[in-house]
């Protein structure tokens, strides 16, 4: 059946069935809240990923507090790279002033947003040679650069992730600043509750726009400009959510999925429901 | 505000309270830590095959999904 959902669901990437969660409970992750009388729902994991270097080291981790919050393929992607990897059609918005360019960006899920689904906005400096921005702390009179990202009720924002800044001591002073130059990624998780996109009901709305004030100042190593703020806005399709096509999960206007589960969820059922008989036997 | 609403701000066709809507309790642990080789572990693929995890990744980064069904 995993061969069917794969074709279905067009998963490029294995599939690989942990038949009585002997992996999950080596991992140390099967979902506890969950007891061996819960009939199929037992066995479970607590969702997540673990993304690794070519050693098979763990290099990011992504566990949620609740399984509703999924992460973005590109999000996994980004972390096993170790960069931000922006798609050239992703919903934009942008600003050139000299050398420096300023671009807002949605990241992630070919640029829309769903129940629960995390993805990013991506605010990418590029800085001329020569330019740097400010990270905190900075001297008073001097600008550190900030983000902030909001949107319509039931747009989760998280804390802006941003890249290691490095330590710059200007000549004649005694003070030892934290700037970046090049190309600067901040990149700010966003995910939609249900107050935005329910996976029960339909659509209130189909678009979501999403503002982003960036402030910043800019300086080389001689003479600083004068500090920018900037507004932006990326208006981005909702989408629904592709439920499975079993029963409890169909008829709330939201998309069914194109692979029939209700003959496997018969047989789940039945497999777990013999196993159950079991453990009760076994039980007393 | 939906009565089916949980504590995350999140719907399920499922009543609130049933233990499927569970959250990850507080101090429990997600496994393997950043740093740490993945435990390797062998599983059969959908088309029945045995697949041993760093063998079949080789020298490639890697991103590993648990997930809890396929049907469900």
């Amino acid at each position: 059946m995993l061969a069917a959902f794969a074709e279905k669901q067009r998963i490029p990437f294995p599939l690989l069935s942990d038949i009585d969660s002997k992996v999950i409970r080596r991992y140390g992750i099967l979902n506890t809240q969950i007891e061996p009388d819960d009939g199929f729902f037992y066995g479970i994991p607590f969702p997540g990923v673990y993304v690794t270097d070519g050693d098979g080291c763990v290099v990011a981790k992504f566990f949620h507090d609740t399984y509703k919050i999924r992460d973005s393929a590109e999000l996994l992607i980004d972390a096993a790279l170790g960069r931000v990897t922006l798609a050239d059609d992703a919903p934009k918005a942008q600003s050139q002033s000299g050398e420096i360019k300023v671009s807002t960006v949605l990241h992630g899920g070919q640029g829309t947003l769903r129940q629960g689904i995390r993805r990013s906005i991506v605010v990418r400096f590029e800085l001329g040679d020569d330019l740097h921005i400010y990270g905190e702390p900075v001297p008073d009179g001097m600008v550190a650069t900030t983000v902030t990202v909001a949107g319509p009720p039931g747009l989760t924002v998280e804390q802006a992730i941003l890249p290691p800044t490095r330590p710059l001591t200007l000549a004649g002073m005694d003070v030892t600043l934290q700037v970046w130059s090049g190309t600067v990624d901040i990149v700010v998780p966003i995910y939609p509750t249900s107050e935005l996109a329910s996976e029960v009901r339909p659509l209130d709305d189909e678009s979501a726009t999403i503002e982003i004030a960036v402030r910043y100042q800019a300086c080389d190593s001689d003479t600083c400009l004068l500090p920018q703020s900037e507004c932006f806005t990326i208006t981005v399709p909702i989408d629904i959510t592709e439920v499975p096509a079993i029963d409890v999960h169909m008829g709330h206007g939201q998309r069914e999925g194109t692979y029939d589960g209700n003959p496997h969820f018969k047989r789940l059922i039945a497999r777990k429901s013999k196993k159950l008989e079991d453990w009760m036997k076994t039980d007393g | 505000m939906s009565l089916n609403r949980d504590k995350f701000g999140f719907d399920a066709p499922v009543r609130l309270g049933h233990p499927i809507r569970s959250g990850l309790p507080d101090g429990q642990s997600t496994g393997p830590e950043i740093g740490d080789r993945l435990p390797d572990f062998e599983l059969p693929n959908a088309s029945g095959a045995n697949i041993a995890f760093h063998a079949d990744r080789g020298t490639a980064k890697a991103a590993v999904l648990f997930y809890r069904s396929a049907v469900w």
